[in-house]
Parts: C-alpha cells; sequence; structure tokens
C-alpha cells in the first residue's frame, strides 16, 4: 500500500490504521524512510527512537487486529522536544551538562501522548534548555528550516517545528516560555500553540521558567493541534500548578466559524517598528478575512504589554539561574575530571558544561535576584507582568480573541543574530507577554512572504483556559486561507556549505 | 570549667538568647514534597525519586499533612497563622542539596508572632541574678514558624570522626533529603543557658503532645541553634552575636551557651571584640570553636516558588485546624491538680507525656477519683520505676490501666497492705496476671480479723518479756521491731496499721 506520510494528517493516520488501509508498522517504516531522505539536511532530531516506535506500533497493530477500538492518536509519529523525560530515551537539552543523562520516569504530557496511541520517533534539537529563538544555541548543531535550509527554524523548539515542517511526524511536543513553541511554528509555517498556563502538566520537562514554560503542540493543521491539546491537557498531581479546569472536545468546536465573535486587533503590536510590513500586511489580510466570515472586528492598544520583553528577561533569567542550578556535575551529567575540590567541580563542571548563552542566562538571572536589585529588578518585574495581566483581563471584557503577528519577521539566516542577542530576543516581542499573562496563543500559517516566499504566522490569543474559541477562529481562518504549506522543492534544497 | 565561673560572670553580664529550633516532621506519612517515606536510617538512597532527588524536570507538591501539622504548632504556641503565605526558594550550592536550593519560607511564614511561657525553678533560677535565684515564670516570645525540606546527608571518608577537615573524598545519602522540617526562631528573650533548656524541653513536650514529630536530639529530629550575645548589666545595646551549633542534648544545649557566655565575657574583659561567626560545641572537649565567619553575609537570593502556588488560609480553615489542638500539658497538669487534688509537682510529671498521662486517666476513670492520689504514687513509683528500668515501653506493658486501679482499689479496701502489693505488682508486671488473681493464688490476703491479730499480739508479748519490759521502762522506738515479730507470726498477712494499734494498747 502506498501512501505518503510526510502530508497525511494525524487523523488521516489513525482512520487509515483504524480501516486497514495501511498498518501502524509500515507507518513507523515510511516515517523512518522519509526521516532519512530528510533529516541529514534538517537536522531536526538529537536522537531517534526506531527501537520504541516499533513497540507502540506493535501494540497499536494488535488492537486493529483484535477488533479493539483505537485510541484518537493511533499510529500517529510523533516528535518530543529533548527537554521531556521519556524512560528509555536521552534527556540532553541540547546541553553538554547533561551528558549521559536517562530519565528514569516520564514527562506527563509524554506519557499521555503515548497512552493516546502516538509513536515516539525521536527527540527533537532545541536551543540549549530553550535559550534563544533560533535553535543555534544547541551544542549538537543547529537545525535548518526546511523552507530554506540557510534560514535557522526558529526556537527554541525548533526541532519540533522543523520535524513537523519537512514531514518527517505529523505532529510534536514543544515548550514555550516566552514564544518558543509560536514563534518556530510561524518561521516554518506550522500550527503552533501554546496552551493556558496550569492547563498542561510540567512533570518531566526540564524546567527553563517556572512561572512561563508550557507544553504545547505543532501541528500541520488546527485540528490535529486540538487533537494533541485534547490528550495532553488536565490536572496531573505531579505538578501543582496544572488546574482542576474540565477539559473540553477542543475538537468539537472547530467547524463553528467565527460569525458574531468579537475580534481585537492589537494595532499597537501591529504597528510596532521592527515588524516587517509584509508581516504587516499579512496580519491586516487575515483580520480582513475573518471579518468577511462576520467576525465583529476592532482595534484595541496594548501599552503595557510592550514591557512585556523586559519584564520577561528578568523574570525568566532569575527562575531560569535557580532551575539550572541542580546540574552541578555530583549527581548526574558532564562532571570535570580530577576536581581539586568541591567547589572546583561545581565551577570547572558547569563552565564546561553550559554553552554561552546558558551562561548568560545564568549570569543575568543571577544577579537580577541579588541582595540589593532584587527590588529593582525582579519586583519591579512582577510589577509589570501584573500590569500587563490586568491589561489583558480588559481587553478580554471586550474582545473574544486578540489577533497579533506571532513574530515581527520571517526566518532569519543561520549566524545572522548570533552575535546580537537583543536582536535575537526581540523574536519574540509578539508572544512574550501572553507568557507573562499565562494566556493561550496559537501561531498558524497566514501567507508566503512575496519576495522570499517563506511563511508568514499570525497569532490568535485566547482567554484563560478558553482555547476552545482561540482554536475556532484558528480553523476558521485556515480553512479561508487554504494556504498549502509544504516547503517548496523540499528535499531538492540540500545545504549548501 | 566555664559551667562553675558562670553565675560570677552573670553578675556582671547579661546574656541575650534567642533560639532555632529545626524539627523533622517524623510522624508524617511522607516526604514534604513527594511521596517517599520519612524515616530515620535505612540502607543509602533507598528511599529517594525524581523529586527528592531533584532529577531534570521533577517538580515539589507540597505534603498538606506538613502544611497542617505547622499550622497547629503554630496555634499551640499561640501564633497569628498567615492568611497569605509561600514558599521561596533559598538558594547556594551544596552537595547534600540535590536542586541546589532549599524550599523554605522567607518574608511570608506560616505562622507569625507567638509566645511560649516556660517556668524556671531550682538551681536554674539561681542564674537570674537580676530575679534573685526565686523560681519564677518568664514568657519567651516566638518570632515565626515555617516550614521547609530538610537536606540529604554527606558522609565524609578518610577524615577525623567523620567531619570533613583531612577527609578524601565524601559520600552523600539523599535519604534524608525532603523530609518535612519545621523551623521554629524564638525572640531574643532568653537571659540564661537554663531558661534556653526550659524553653526547648516545654517545646518538645508540646510537639510531642501534638503528634507531629518524635522529637529525637539524638537522631536529630529536633536539632537545637542558639544565637546568643552578651552586654553589661544595665547596657541596653546589643553585643555581637555568635551562633552555636551541634547541641545534640538539652545538657549541651545548656552547657555549650554557658560555655559561650564565659568565653565572650572574656574576649570583652581582655578588652577585644566579639567575632561574628558559627561556633561548634564540642561535646568531648566542652567547648565551642569557629566554624565559619558570618562576617560576609551569605547572598540565598531568595525568590518565590513558582512551582507552588501561595497559600491563603481561610479563618474557616484556621478554625478547622484548631480543633483538633490536644489538651497541652499546662492545661492537663492544672486539670490534675484541680480534678484530682495532686501535688503540682506531680501533676506535672504525670502530665508531660501523652501515652502516660492518658494511661493515668484512665486508670483513675476506673477506680474514681478519690483513688487518683495513691495512683499517681504508684504510676510515678512501681511503674515509672518499671518502665525505666526495663526495655518494655508503656504500650507494651502487661500491667494495665485496669489492673493498676484494681491493685490501688484492693489495698485501700485493707485487704493487702502496701508492702504486699509491691509484690503483687512485680507480678503483674511478671506475668499480666491481675491483682486479684494473684493474691488468690498466693494466698496473700491482709489478716484484718481483730481476734487472729489480738492472739498473735499476744503470744509475741508472752514469748519476749525482756523486750517487753524494756518498752514499758520507755524505749518505744521497740514498737516497729514488735510490729515485725507479730508479721513474722501472721507470716506476713496481718494488716500493719491494726497491728501496730493493738500492740500500742496492749503494750500500753
Amino acid at each position: 500500500m502506498s501512501f505518503d506520510v510526510s502530508t497525511l494528517s494525524a487523523r488521516a493516520i489513525r482512520d487509515g490504521i483504524a480501516a486497514r488501509t495501511f498498518s501502524a508498522a509500515e507507518v513507523v517504516d515510511a516515517t523512518y524512510a522519509r526521516i532519512d531522505a530528510v533529516e541529514g539536511a534538517v537536522h531536526a532530531f538529537n536522537e531517534l527512537t526506531p527501537e520504541l516506535a516499533r513497540e507502540a506500533a506493535g501494540r497499536i497493530d494488535a488492537m486493529v487486529a483484535a477488533g479493539e477500538p483505537l485510541p484518537p492518536l493511533a499510529g500517529v509519529p510523533t516528535g518530543f522536544k529533548d527537554n521531556m523525560n521519556l524512560v528509555g530515551t536521552h534527556t540532553t537539552c541540547s546541553s553538554k551538562i547533561l551528558e549521559g543523562f536517562k530519565s528514569p520516569y516520564d514527562c506527563t504530557a509524554v506519557r499521555r501522548l503515548l497512552n493516546a496511541g502516538a509513536l515516539p520517533i525521536g527527540k527533537c534539537n532545541m536551543d540549549e534548555f530553550a535559550f534563544g529563538s533560533s535553535t543555534e544555541n544547541s551544542a549538537f548543531g543547529p537545525t535548518h528550516n526546511p523552507w530554506d535550509l540557510e534560514r535557522v527554524p526558529g526556537g527554541s523548539s525548533g526541532g519540533s517545528a522543523a520535524s513537523v515542517s519537512a514531514g518527517m511526524v505529523a505532529v510534536s511536543l514543544g515548550s514555550d516560555t516566552g514564544g518558543s513553541i509560536r514563534q518556530p511554528g510561524a518561521l516554518t509555517g506550522t500550527v503552533a500553540m501554546k496552551p493556558t498556563y496550569g492547563r498542561v502538566s510540567r512533570y518531566g520537562v526540564v524546567a527553563f521558567a517556572s512561572s512561563l514554560d508550557q507544553i504545547g503542540p505543532f501541528a500541520r493543521s488546527v485540528e490535529d493541534a486540538a487533537l494533541v491539546l485534547n490528550a495532553i491537557s488536565g490536572h496531573d498531581d505531579m505538578d501543582a500548578t496544572s488546574v482542576r479546569e474540565p477539559v473540553p472536545d477542543f475538537t468539537a468546536t472547530l467547524g463553528d466559524g467565527v460569525k458574531g465573535l468579537r475580534i481585537g486587533v492589537v494595532r499597537d503590536m501591529l504597528e510596532l517598528e521592527g515588524c516587517a510590513a509584509e508581516v504587516r500586511s499579512a496580519t491586516e489580510a487575515s483580520v480582513k478575512l475573518l471579518e468577511g466570515l462576520c467576525a465583529e472586528v476592532g482595534d484595541v492598544d496594548l501599552p503595557m504589554s510592550q514591557h512585556g520583553l523586559a519584564a520577561y528577561y528578568i523574570i525568566g533569567p532569575a527562575e531560569a539561574s535557580s532551575n539550572l542550578a541542580r546540574f552541578d556535575g555530583i549527581r548526574y551529567g558532564h562532571r570535570v575530571a580530577e576536581p581539586s575540590d568541591v567547589l572546583d567541580l561545581y565551577m570547572r563542571s558547569r563552565a564546561e558544561g553550559f554553552g554561552p548563552e546558558s551562561i548568560r542566562r545564568i549570569m543575568l538571572g543571577t544577579y537580577a535576584l541579588s541582595a540589593g536589585y532584587y527590588d529593582a529588578y525582579y519586583g519591579t518585574a512582577q510589577k509589570t507582568r501584573t500590569l500587563i495581566t490586568r491589561e489583558f483581563e480588559a481587553a478580554f471584557e471586550r474582545f473574544d480573541v486578540l489577533i497579533t503577528p506571532t513574530s515581527p519577521t520571517v526566518a532569519f539566516k543561520i549566524g545572522e543574530r548570533a552575535e546580537d542577542p537583543l536582536a535575537m530576543y526581540l523574536s519574540d516581542v509578539y508572544t512574550i507577554p501572553l507568557n507573562l499573562a499565562g494566556l493561550p496563543g496559537v501561531s498558524i500559517p497566514c501567507a508566503k512572504c512575496g519576495t522570499s516566499g517563506l511563511p508568514i504566522g499570525v497569532q490568535v490569543i485566547g482567554k484563560h483556559f478558553d482555547e476552545a474559541t482561540m482554536l475556532q477562529v484558528a480553523a476558521a481562518l485556515e480553512g479561508a486561507l487554504a494556504l498549502d504549506m509544504t516547503p517548496p522543492a523540499f528535499p531538492l534544497h540540500r545545504r549548501s556549505s | 570549667m566555664a559551667r562553675d565561673r558562670l553565675p560570677v560572670v552573670l553578675e556582671r553580664y547579661e546574656a541575650v538568647i534567642g533560639l532555632e529550633v529545626h524539627t523533622e516532621l517524623t510522624t508524617l506519612n511522607s516526604k514534604m514534597f513527594c511521596g517517599c517515606p520519612v524515616e530515620f536510617g535505612g540502607e543509602p538512597n533507598t528511599r529517594v525519586c525524581p523529586v527528592c532527588l531533584g532529577l531534570p524536570g521533577a517538580l515539589p507538591v507540597p505534603n498538606e499533612a506538613a502544611v497542617e501539622a505547622t499550622v497547629l504548632a503554630g496555634l499551640a504556641l499561640n501564633c497569628e497563622i498567615a492568611p497569605f503565605s509561600q514558599f521561596h526558594r533559598k538558594q547556594y550550592f551544596y552537595p547534600d542539596m540535590p536542586k541546589d536550593y532549599q524550599i523554605s519560607q522567607y518574608d511570608l511564614p506560616f505562622c507569625g508572632l507567638g509566645h511560649l511561657d516556660i517556668e524556671v525553678d531550682g538551681d536554674g533560677a539561681k542564674q537570674r541574678v537580676d530575679l534573685g535565684a526565686e523560681p519564677y515564670a518568664t514568657r519567651i516570645g516566638v518570632t515565626r514558624i515555617h516550614l521547609e525540606e530538610d537536606t540529604g546527608k554527606m558522609i565524609h571518608v578518610g577524615g577525623v570522626e567523620g567531619r570533613i577537615a583531612g577527609a578524601d573524598h565524601s559520600l552523600v545519602d539523599f535519604n534524608r533529603a525532603g523530609t518535612p522540617l519545621m523551623e521554629l526562631v524564638s525572640e531574643p528573650d532568653i537571659r540564661t543557658p537554663e531558661e534556653a533548656r526550659r524553653f526547648a524541653q516545654k517545646l518538645r513536650l508540646i510537639l510531642l503532645n501534638l503528634g507531629v514529630s518524635d522529637c529525637s536530639m539524638e537522631e536529630g529530629s529536633m536539632r537545637v541553634d542558639g544565637n546568643i550575645s552578651i552586654r553589661l548589666r544595665g547596657e541596653t545595646e546589643l553585643g555581637t552575636k555568635t551562633e552555636i551549633k551541634n547541641m545534640n542534648s538539652f545538657k549541651a544545649l545548656h552547657d555549650a551557651l554557658a560555655f559561650e557566655i564565659v568565653r565572650q565575657a572574656d574576649v570583652l574583659d581582655e578588652g577585644g571584640r566579639i567575632v561574628q561567626e558559627t561556633r561548634h560545641w564540642d561535646v568531648t572537649a566542652k567547648r565551642t570553636s569557629t566554624l565559619r565567619s558570618k562576617e560576609q553575609a551569605h547572598d540565598y537570593r531568595y525568590f518565590p516558588e513558582p512551582d507552588m502556588v501561595p497559600f491563603e488560609f481561610t479563618p474557616e480553615w484556621i478554625d478547622a485546624i484548631r480543633v483538633r489542638l490536644p489538651e497541652l500539658p499546662d492545661a492537663r497538669r492544672e486539670r490534675f491538680v484541680r480534678d484530682f487534688g495532686l501535688s503540682p509537682s506531680d501533676a506535672r510529671s504525670l502530665s508531660e507525656d501523652v501515652e502516660f498521662s492518658a494511661y493515668f486517666e484512665e486508670a483513675v476513670a476506673l477506680a474514681g477519683n478519690s483513688l487518683a492520689k495513691p495512683l499517681a504514687n504508684w504510676a510515678l513509683g512501681d511503674l515509672s520505676a518499671y518502665l525505666n528500668a526495663g526495655p518494655v515501653a508503656l504500650a507494651d506493658a502487661k500491667v494495665t490501666p485496669a489492673m493498676l486501679a484494681e491493685l490501688v482499689e484492693i489495698i485501700d479496701d485493707g485487704t493487702i497492705s502496701g508492702k504486699q502489693a509491691k509484690q503483687v505488682f512485680a507480678e503483674m508486671a511478671e506475668s499480666g496476671d491481675a491483682p486479684g488473681a494473684i493474691i488468690e493464688l498466693k494466698g496473700m490476703k491482709q489478716v484484718s480479723d481483730t481476734d487472729a491479730i489480738e492472739a498473735a499480739v499476744d503470744r509475741v508479748i508472752a514469748a519476749n518479756p525482756d523486750e517487753v519490759a524494756s518498752y514499758r521502762a520507755g524505749k518505744t522506738t521497740l514498737i516497729g521491731w514488735f510490729v515485725g515479730q507479730v508479721m513474722r507470726e501472721m507470716r506476713g498477712q496481718g494488716n500493719p496499721a491494726l497491728v501496730n494499734e493493738t500492740l500500742v494498747r496492749k503494750l500500753g
């Protein structure tokens, strides 16, 4: 039976297996054949897990043979960001400091997805400890954007994004602390969402900033993203910040349209200096489309959110400096040879193990929390965060969802911003305020750039725990746009170097 | 010896002492942030999981029972319970701390200002030269009580006495890591080593009564550190303080503080200045020595623990905890004096321990309040002696409250003598048989039949004319000898009071 696993949706794969059009084992073979063909150019994975995938496929095929009903993501090839624990695999966070570390326990979200029938294909490359917006900060080398191999896929979940964009997996999980799912989603033309803070358990994902981190899906359609969200959502006893909100079927309302929904265009964000003209016009065009679908569109300004980037670069590094303290060479990971004493062991193991961006964030955060600076930095940042949250709450009294660009620019060249951290940090100017406010956001592809042909993403922002309405709007827009987001001439495109 | 010089030093100097008491909540089923059991000892690194090992991605979930136990302790110590509180991270690198930060509390502890009243009597009262050596009561403020996680344990190999100095390498055992640890900080209201000891002892009794910890100073489930400075009497400015660690018993607590007062006085008297530092009590050498300098304050970079949401305690929730407060030793002691007519010192001895006081009360309930005094004597006498001497704990003792009550009733109705009762008690403790059965079996009934006693007395008087003559000539101390002779005649079963009375009458 011939089928193209690189273009099939998660639902089509599951249904195909259920109908015995193809088996889960054949899906695994086709998946690794596709990976053989394109992974060399893209480098989306740190580790492939064919044994685990075949084992999982065997269980699905046995269910088919026994005539049992299949779970919702049965046989769906899935990638996991390499900061999520899965027994039998390494968790590297793309860092040398976790050298050799294999977790004895599973990340809750990963386990839930596997329980829903997903096949674990591999662990995806990322910026080291999720610090970055380009996946260049990986100890194992950068991931390349399938749309243009000389460009970055965004980050930090660049491997998860590229693996879906390049057709190597149908869906993947990323983590989003300041835009690390949505921004690479925009840059690779994939659907990428960050759920409400607390919607998905963080247990087993290596923490970057505990109050901002959230796991979410990449997919090639809004429906597939909703299917993944269905599987991973809900309270977890192992995460004190996961909530007991009821979890609706997020696919149920995808076809309900936008008629009468109040959609707010965040005008001052759209007009931000640094937002590329084609991004602005693509966003405006999306809004027009939604208006054409009888949504009630209006403008709103979120001036406080413009301070989000500054607040984020205090809170994020502050929490990260603390969360990364445990990588000390004592119990696991990289340990320096022949330490002279415990202090020497700490200092040299960490200096050798962490990459430059990790060291930068640890230093930023340590400074921000130091005696005498705490109030001026961390205290002020937390107040700013509260104000941003209130500003969103006020906007959501007038609107059901808000719309902004996802990233101010299309994918940039590898190396282009590597020496300029501030320019890199600006990549997340539209996504960061949501993490600070704990709000859900989804990026969907809304255009291809007229000059470069590169994908442009638009961000739909929902109310707390109202991912359903947010996805409903995204699905309506996706339907109206009817874009083909298969990377052009791929995989003929080869890395030039 | 420092202790001997303490009274002289205290004539001139006043000590200002505050205590920090760490108590492991050993009676809980699980650790502070995970489901691992809380137990002392065990093979190294067997009571661990991803959470208490701080593995990548693991998250802490607060143990609600530990939070409740801390609030319960706060209520017992008259503390204000915070309506809003939260955990903070205290950050420093050390190999016994898996995350390289300790989840603790900072400016928003569960329990705020409270107090504990202590009483000081005996020799200890003499340390308060300003109060004239009389027994006194004083109130010690409690600054706060908060909850945190304990660290693992380092085992230093190759050095002296397991200390780090000179060690070749160190091993870490994380079994203790994550054990719920309650920290109480007292106000610097303590003025003498004796007050410090009484405070710690009374705190221990209360925590034992609350059932939140086994409070073993030996096993480290209760650890007391002291902050101490001295100043000339009349001075209002505080002196420079030192912190004393490793005081592993109440005696060590007292002696270490006494040493430190004398040491600081010597330094000042020689024109020196006190260095702010942490000092280690060496129980063998009976002295404190520098552990580390505190002149450069550690920057722990405290910040709110983002893996947990803050706690908001409603008045209803706090009241629900308050209802669980058991009767505390002070209240019980007053009740024993009031209801049972016991002496204050007997009442105190009986009221301190939860199980022992419950045992006593059960016996009184069976025998009646009128027999409370003899029951108290038996509980504090033979029963305590038996428990102190042997390996048997109260819960396993064969002598039940019902048996003790029966024994006291039998003595009261004159069936056996007090001396016989001691034999019966020993037999009960050995066999677990009821006193009535033992008396029956051994034929130990006390004879109160006046005819039988009179006959025996007459026989003894007739057989010992010389002694009778001496007695009648004025040597009345011989009465004891006569009683002994009559008792022997009666094989020990005569009622001693009746025998005595009959002898006096017949000899007189």
